[in-house]
């Protein structure tokens, strides 16, 4: 639905005549007028106000009863009262029924100091208790998950967590049991709270009632700092607050920024700070002698390096990904294009042109993320956001259940979203962009499928404002589409572009592509895209790989390519932040990369916006800036990169890429802007036509499609997080029953997956929702993934389990 | 007086459509249907007929706040029956359900409604059961379903089970309960009418009001509005218990003198022992004593609010003076400790707390103190919770120790007493109160 | 001693508030047809019971009751295939369950005796014939008792209701023939049930007690 208007309208508070937006609920029309109505349950970002525990009542002229303030429109002419004997009292008692069972053990409480209830206990309470009776003792505190834990005496059942389980999270796990006073908050049967988003409940408790484990007795409010960044480890780049204490992050707190993340954050964002403080973690260089990679003075590995990179020369291949920012992508792309000669360099797991990337990147046809909650209708394409960008996640059930956004999803994998969407359709396994070819047939009027035409017909039922929300692996099409749908230059309409990885749109712009330079200009001579790479260097012809924030083996497919090709490799400098598989056995040099926590330089947003990642702790170990490692090395290639600073590194970028000129840090401040939205933008070059559509590929075969997706817990950050260690992904088959039948295979049971004489064992997971004739596999993982198998149809059969004695 | 709701009301089968049309069944609704939508609801209006749930809101009103278009319009009959005393809707239920039936169709005629349900307490099943059978032989006969007698006006009725609870008979519960989730009353507004069950707009009345229509159609608004005293017309079904004689439903025209109820018609307390209190319209009324003032009231709204208390739904449980004030009182708190949904603050510990200071006075734990805790607790709830269970509790329970504040005080003097004679022998196990005080 | 206010005497304890998750189960999310069996005839009563309604959401209660009746008692399992048919959460349905008096979360008999408590009931004796009934069931798994709030006959003051058959009311000396016609699957006390029982205001007013 669209933005609705917002008209201001005065009212009286206390005597004083204010204005304030028309509708906003009196608690928020109080603060215009700097008035504090105390709350607990009242959180708008729960949706609709519930009214539960009458802490904000307040007079209103003219309605006999005190009304809540949460809950209450404010209008014109409107009468308010906040300071009469009967609020007063009103206020006192709703907080002496609130501690008529509190335990009042604020000394041990982690909330203390930075907890409502004792806040407004102080403001607002009578400072009294006639409280005789005992209160409720229970065992305290309680495991909810292995990340959350639960102390019921604490609990003031403000309906808070709940409310995010079911209306916003909408995982529908933790509810209220019983009634009345017996009330408790709990999950079904024993399981734990489990869920991507389950950490944000930890924020929303107004009291010690739900408490971080990782966090729970590490500090108190007043010997911590804050400090503001930005989360790095997936394209949703939520806004974060760093809770810092003796320069380590004891926690990762949400900073609310409705044009990014909404104020929540993944379970991933919440909890893997603890990845930046473990001993696995690389913090000094690395150089391999005689087959171990050993720590090394600075000065040493950048000789190596810069020596082998020489060396290598134009037979060096490069890629980055991970957290890499803007800036140390530029720099990296200016060193092997122009201090080694190499145009070998790529950002992306699957490969589009630029003239694909010119089109769907155009500022005619972004959307932006609150979009998707205005929107008549979304289509989400070939992605699935959980997974992918987490947080749009939320975002876009936000969307359908608070503004009646219609939804569709078409993806080859059952998406987390289809019981939202009010259509989802399914197409083969890799057929993502020939699926969205035929949307574009069909949105022009052209033949094409039932499905394909189901989707625009839903999409254009809705009206005019459409999002898609889809994979950057699609490409071409999807402008295609968008302008075949009317969506350029339409406000609140266009595309969102998820990127393979947390900057890919950034690193595409800063020009880390192999046909592309900064701001997609074109280059004279391309070089090889990824793939491309991995199978030059398994031939020989490219002698060194480079790799930013990317571990082939882990991070992309044609693992056994990609092995052959880093074994044969002469030299492969790595800047890595942990030992994965394919630096530990591959890689000859390792530079440090630091903790997002720890970084310096900007990232671009895949909707556009350029969002600052500032240190919130000093560099660790013996880390160097990303940025200073680069231009350290350039120096010694010879190449003279004019950076002491990140902010000078950011003008470099700015100076290179025209739709980014003249951006500087504190351009972008604590909450980015969109760079569609300066006046630079309309240095974006021409879009230059697209290249054909994909046709439907019909692949035969016997066996099974196999399809892969990457799990949000699939991550080196994840498994070094001991807090997170428990959702650490093992392989397993999602089937279907019928094939599954037909295989004589049953759900749980051990199988071997294979293709082409390779093969991954795993687990058959039974889903009722995956269509008949696909299977899934996850990538990412540290043994069995599915980049292991060489071919796209597969075979199954049960693992032939050794007998154990006994 | 002639009986309306009651008529036949013991006739074998009268249950079955066959009886009830003999008797002249449906043939309100064949009249209203020949009837433009608004005589249907001028005639409701010109009724005068008050809810018989509880709040006693003008139904015709009501009705008249439905707002008009295309989208779906929802009735829902409110047979959630709990409030403590109250049975009369079960005895409409169970012998005349076409009767209701045909006022519900009647109504939703009025309001515009096509979709309607009863939601049913869950331990009625024989009423259910009958309900069920009758809407069958309903639908059969063409009076529910598409088109009913060849008119525009289609209707579906359910019948929808309840599962133990309370708090379903209010309204915004109810229709949480109806769409399937935990009976939470909601925020008013936006109220029902505007937007209600499934967000639609929505008319929620008694059984025994709905019942009532067809009768108003029969004879008129005007002329049903002779019956009764102004403001509260009609008869009313009076469910009487507790200390009587002859407990059970009598219908009475409203106005009738209390005592002529308690007394007359149910016998007043047995063994000639005396009216010591007595709740007027079910457990959430203030009570009024046995005091001749207050026999003598007439048995009305206006009366009874003028009183102090509430007409409710009509329900009279009479308590005699060989019963403790104190139990009575601690009964009252319990239900509604053991009902309140616990989403507000105020209601969920209030009950809680003063149940926990009258289980100290039956214990004689208690010191007169107390009672100023009791009232100022009482105080603190009554109009701070999100529904009105909250106030329903506190009070009748504040009008008892306002009311027999002396006896309170004696009952913990002798209380103390005995628990200090008791105490000087070995201490027995206290028990658990049943379900567990939390 | 006995001057004081006694405390922490009557500690409360609500089932559930002490228990802490099984952190070596799986999150509870909707269960996968694939992997939870739903026996056939219940999945077509839930089915029929959501056909009923413009949302599936509201056949919740039914389908509850239609679980119940089938496993006994809203146990685990068939909460799961209530959620399975219904496709919410088994988490979602247990909210609803625990809410309501009638769904039993706990194992309880094939009998159930709610015995009314309220106070139209308890002026009339019921407390005392809650706690014979309770004695006299005790001990027999097939019959569970438990005190109930008003069950809407206070006319039958005091008053029980038998599988959802209300008689009353009960005198002290018919319990023991109560519990044996329960016991051997009779229509508990025939003679008092509620179904027979003509409208007070019917009977002529000759001055005798009905109650
Ligand atoms: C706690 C509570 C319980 C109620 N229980 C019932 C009930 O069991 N039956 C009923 O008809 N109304 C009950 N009501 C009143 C309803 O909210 C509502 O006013 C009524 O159903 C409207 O119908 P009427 O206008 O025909 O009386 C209850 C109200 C409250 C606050
Ligand atoms: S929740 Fe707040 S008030 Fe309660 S113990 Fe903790 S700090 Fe104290
Ligand atoms: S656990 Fe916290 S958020 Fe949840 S209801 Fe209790 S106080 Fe509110
Ligand atoms: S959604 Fe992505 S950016 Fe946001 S917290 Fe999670 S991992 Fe970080
Ligand atoms: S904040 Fe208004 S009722 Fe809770
Ligand atoms: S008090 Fe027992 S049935 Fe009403």
């Amino acid at each position: 639905m669209p933005r609705p208007e917002i008209k201001m309208i005065t009212f009286s508070i206390d005597g004083r005549e204010v204005q304030a937006p028309e509708n906003t609920m009196l608690v928020d029309a109080a603060k215009y007028g700097d008035v504090e109505i105390p709350v607990f349950c009242y959180e708008p970002k729960l949706g609709q106000p519930v009214g539960a525990c009458r802490m904000c009542l307040v007079e209103i002229e003219g309605i006999p009863k005190l009304q809540t303030a949460c809950s209450t429109p404010v209008k014109d002419g409107m009468v308010v009262h906040t300071q009469t004997q009967r609020v007063h009292e009103a206020q006192e008692a709703v907080v002496e029924f609130l501690l008529l069972n509190h335990p009042l053990d604020c000394p041990v409480c982690d909330k203390g100091g930075e907890c409502p209830l004792q806040d407004i206990s102080f403001g607002w309470g009578g400072g009294r208790s006639r409280f005789v009776e005992p209160k409720r003792h229970f065992q305290k505190p309680l495991e909810l998950s292995p990340l959350i834990a639960i102390d019921r005496e604490r609990c003031i059942l403000c309906y808070r967590c709940v409310r995010y389980s079911q209306e916003v999270s909408e995982d529908y796990q933790l509810v209220l049991q019983e009634r009345g006073a017996a009330s408790y908050v709990a999950t079904f049967d024993g399981h734990p709270y489990v869920a991507p988003f389950s950490g944000n409940i930890v924020e929303l408790c107004p009291v010690g009632a739900l408490t971080s484990k990782p966090y729970r007795f590490r500090a108190r409010p007043w010997d911590i700092e804050g400090a503001g960044t930005v989360c790095t480890m997936c394209p949703g780049q939520c806004n974060v607050t760093l809770t810092v204490r003796d320069d380590r992050v004891l926690r990762v707190l949400a900073r609310d920024h409705e044009e990014v993340d909404d104020g929540w954050l993944c379970d991933r964002g919440r909890f893997a700070y603890q990845s930046f403080h473990v001993d696995e973690r690389i913090t000094s260089p690395l150089v391999r002698v005689d087959g171990e990679l050993r720590p090394v003075p600075w000065d040493h590995a950048l000789d190596v390096a810069a020596d082998a990179l020489k060396r290598a020369g134009g037979a060096v291949g490069a890629l980055a990904g991970g957290g890499t920012t803007n800036e140390e992508g530029f720099l990296l792309q200016r060193i092997a294009r122009e201090a080694l000669g190499s145009p070998h360099l790529d950002s992306q797991r699957a490969p589009v042109d630029r003239r694909s990337l010119l089109a769907i990147g155009d500022p005619g046809l972004q959307a932006t993320v609150p979009d998707i909650e205005y929107a008549h209708a979304v289509l989400v394409l070939d992605t699935e956001p959980v997974d992918e960008m987490a947080i749009l996640d939320l975002r876009i059930r936000k969307g359908v259940r608070r503004r009646r956004v219609r939804l569709a999803v078409a993806s080859a994998r059952p998406s987390a979203l289809d019981g939202n969407a009010a259509l989802s359709v399914r197409f083969a396994p890799g057929g993502g962009p020939a699926f969205a070819a035929e949307l574009v047939a069909a949105a022009r009027g052209e033949a094409a499928s039932d499905d394909a035409r189901a989707v625009v017909d839903l999409l254009r039922g809705a009206g005019e404002d459409v999002v898609i929300v889809a994979s950057e692996r699609v490409g071409a099409a999807l402008a295609a589409l968008a302008d075949a749908l009317g969506l350029r230059d339409r406000d609140g309409a266009g595309l969102i572009v998820v990127p393979s990885s947390a900057n890919g749109r950034g690193l595409r712009e800063v020009g880390v592509l192999p046909d592309a330079g900064p701001g997609l200009a074109p280059v004279a001579r391309p070089g090889l895209h990824a793939a491309e790479m991995a199978r030059a260097g398994a031939e020989g012809e490219l002698t060194a790989f480079w790799l930013h924030g990317v571990d082939p083996l882990r991070d992309l497919p044609y693992r056994e390519r990609w092995e052959q090709a880093l074994d044969r490799a002469t030299d492969v400098i790595a800047h890595a932040a942990f030992l994965t598989e394919g630096i530990r056995e591959h890689a000859t040099v390792v530079f440090p990369v630091e903790a997002y926590a720890e970084k310096d330089g900007t990232l671009t947003h895949p909707d556009g916006r350029l969002q600052r990642v500032r240190p919130g702790i000093g560099l660790q170990g013996r880390n160097r800036y990303g940025w200073q490692v680069l231009a350290d090395l350039g120096r010694r290639l010879g190449l003279e990169l004019r950076v002491l600073t990140a902010g000078m590194a950011l003008a470099e970028v700015a100076a290179a890429v025209p739709f980014y000129a003249g951006l500087t840090q504190d351009e972008i401040g604590g909450r980015g802007i969109r760079w569609q939205e300066r006046e630079a933008a309309s240095a974006y070059p021409r879009p230059e036509g697209l290249p054909d559509l994909a046709a439907p590929t019909v692949r035969e075969g016997a066996g099974l499609r196999l399809g892969t997706f990457r799990s949000i817990w699939a991550s080196p950050e994840v498994e070094h997080s001991p807090a997170l260690r428990f959702l650490v992904p093992r392989q397993r088959v999602e089937m279907a029953p019928a094939d599954a039948d037909r295989l004589g295979l049953g759900d749980g049971q051990r199988v071997v997956v294979s293709a082409n004489g390779s093969r991954v064992e795993a687990t058959v997971t039974l889903r009722h929702a995956v269509p008949a004739g696909s299977v899934f596999l996850q990538d990412g993982l540290v043994r069995d993934a599915a980049n292991t198998l060489t071919g796209s149809v597969v075979e199954i059969r049960p693992a032939v389990t050794s007998e154990v004695a006994g | 007086m002639e009986k309306l709701l009651f008529k036949d009301i013991d006739e074998p089968g009268l249950n079955t459509i066959d009886v009830y049309r003999r008797r002249g069944g449906y043939e309100r609704l064949r009249k209203a249907l020949a009837m433009p939508r608004e005589a249907v609801l001028n005639e409701l209006l010109a009724s005068g007929l008050r809810g018989r749930g509880g709040a006693g809101f003008a139904m015709g009103k009501k009705v008249s706040f439905l707002p008009k278009g295309a989208m779906d319009v929802y009735l829902c009959c409110n047979a959630d029956e709990s409030e403590p005393g109250t049975f009369k809707d079960r005895e409409i239920m169970q012998k005349n359900p076409h009767l209701l039936i045909e006022g519900i169709i009647i109504a939703a005629y009025a309001a515009g409604a096509n979709k309607a349900f009863i939601y049913i307490r869950g331990e009625y099943v024989l009423q259910a059961d009958i309900l069920d059978a009758a809407i069958a032989e309903a639908y059969a006969a063409g009076f529910l379903g598409e088109n009913i007698l060849g008119s525009d006006h289609s209707l579906s009725l359910v019948v929808h089970r309840g599962a133990g609870a309370y708090i379903c008979g209010e309204e915004t519960a109810l229709l949480d309960s109806l769409e399937g989730k935990r009976g939470n009353p909601r925020l008013k507004p936006p109220f029902p009418a505007n937007q209600g069950l499934y967000q639609g707009p929505t008319l929620i009345n008694n059984v025994e009001t709905l019942s009532t229509v067809p009768f108003i159609i029969e004879m008129g608004g005007e002329e049903y509005a002779k019956l009764g005293v102004e403001n509260s017309t009609g008869t009313k079904l009076v469910s009487i218990s507790g200390h009587v004689k002859r407990p059970g439903n009598y219908e009475i025209e409203l106005g009738m003198r209390s005592r002529d109820i308690i007394y007359g018609l149910a016998g007043g307390p047995p063994d000639g022992r005396k009216v010591k209190l007595w709740f007027p319209g079910g457990s959430s009324s203030p009570v009024l004593t046995g005091s001749d003032e207050d026999l003598d009231l007439p048995y009305d709204f206006d009366t009874m609010a003028k009183a102090g208390t509430m007409l409710g739904s009509g329900a009279i449980i009479v308590v005699d003076d060989s019963t403790s004030v104190v139990e009575v009182a601690y009964k009252t708190a319990y239900f509604y400790r053991h009902e309140s949904c616990g989403k507000c603050t105020p209601c969920r510990e209030g009950t809680n707390w003063t149940l926990k200071m009258l289980d100290r006075i039956r214990k004689g734990e208690a010191t007169p103190m107390d009672l100023d805790i009791i009232a100022s607790v009482c105080e603190n709830i009554m109009g701070h919770c999100l529904c009105v269970l909250g106030d329903a509790m506190a009070m009748p329970v504040s009008s008892m120790v306002k009311k027999f504040r002396a006896e309170f005080e004696e009952e913990i003097e002798r209380r103390r007493q005995e628990a200090d004679l008791a105490s000087a022998m070995p201490e027995p196990e206290l028990p658990l109160i049943q379900g567990a005080v939390a | 001693m006995s001057n004081e206010v006694r405390r922490f005497s009557h500690g409360s304890r609500v089932p559930g508030w002490d228990d802490a998750v099984d952190l070596t189960k799986e999150p509870a999310s909707v269960p996968d047809p694939a992997t939870t069996p739903v026996p056939d005839e219940l999945r077509a009563e839930i089915e029929a019971a959501m056909a009923k309604y413009p949302d599936r959401r509201s056949a919740a209660l039914p389908a509850l009751a239609a679980a119940q009746r089938h496993h006994g008692w809203c146990s685990p399992e068939a909460i799961e295939q209530v959620a399975c048919v219904m496709r919410l959460t088994p988490a979602y349905l247990t909210a609803v369950a625990t809410f309501y008096d009638m769904f039993d979360t706990q194992p309880v008999g094939r009998h159930r005796v709610y015995v009314c408590t309220n106070i139209s009931c308890s002026l009339r004796g019921a407390d005392e014939l809650c706690e014979r009934i309770e004695q006299a069931a005790a001990g027999d798994p097939d019959i569970s008792v438990r005190h109930f709030e008003c069950l809407g006959a206070c006319d039958i003051a005091p008053m029980a209701s038998v599988d959802g058959v209300y008689v009353g009311p009960i005198e002290l000396d018919e319990v023991d023939e109560l519990i044996d016609d329960i016991r051997n699957g009779r229509p508990p006390l025939p003679r008092k049930q509620l179904r027979l029982r003509p409208t007070a205001d019917s009977l002529p007013l000759d001055g005798k007690d009905n109650g």
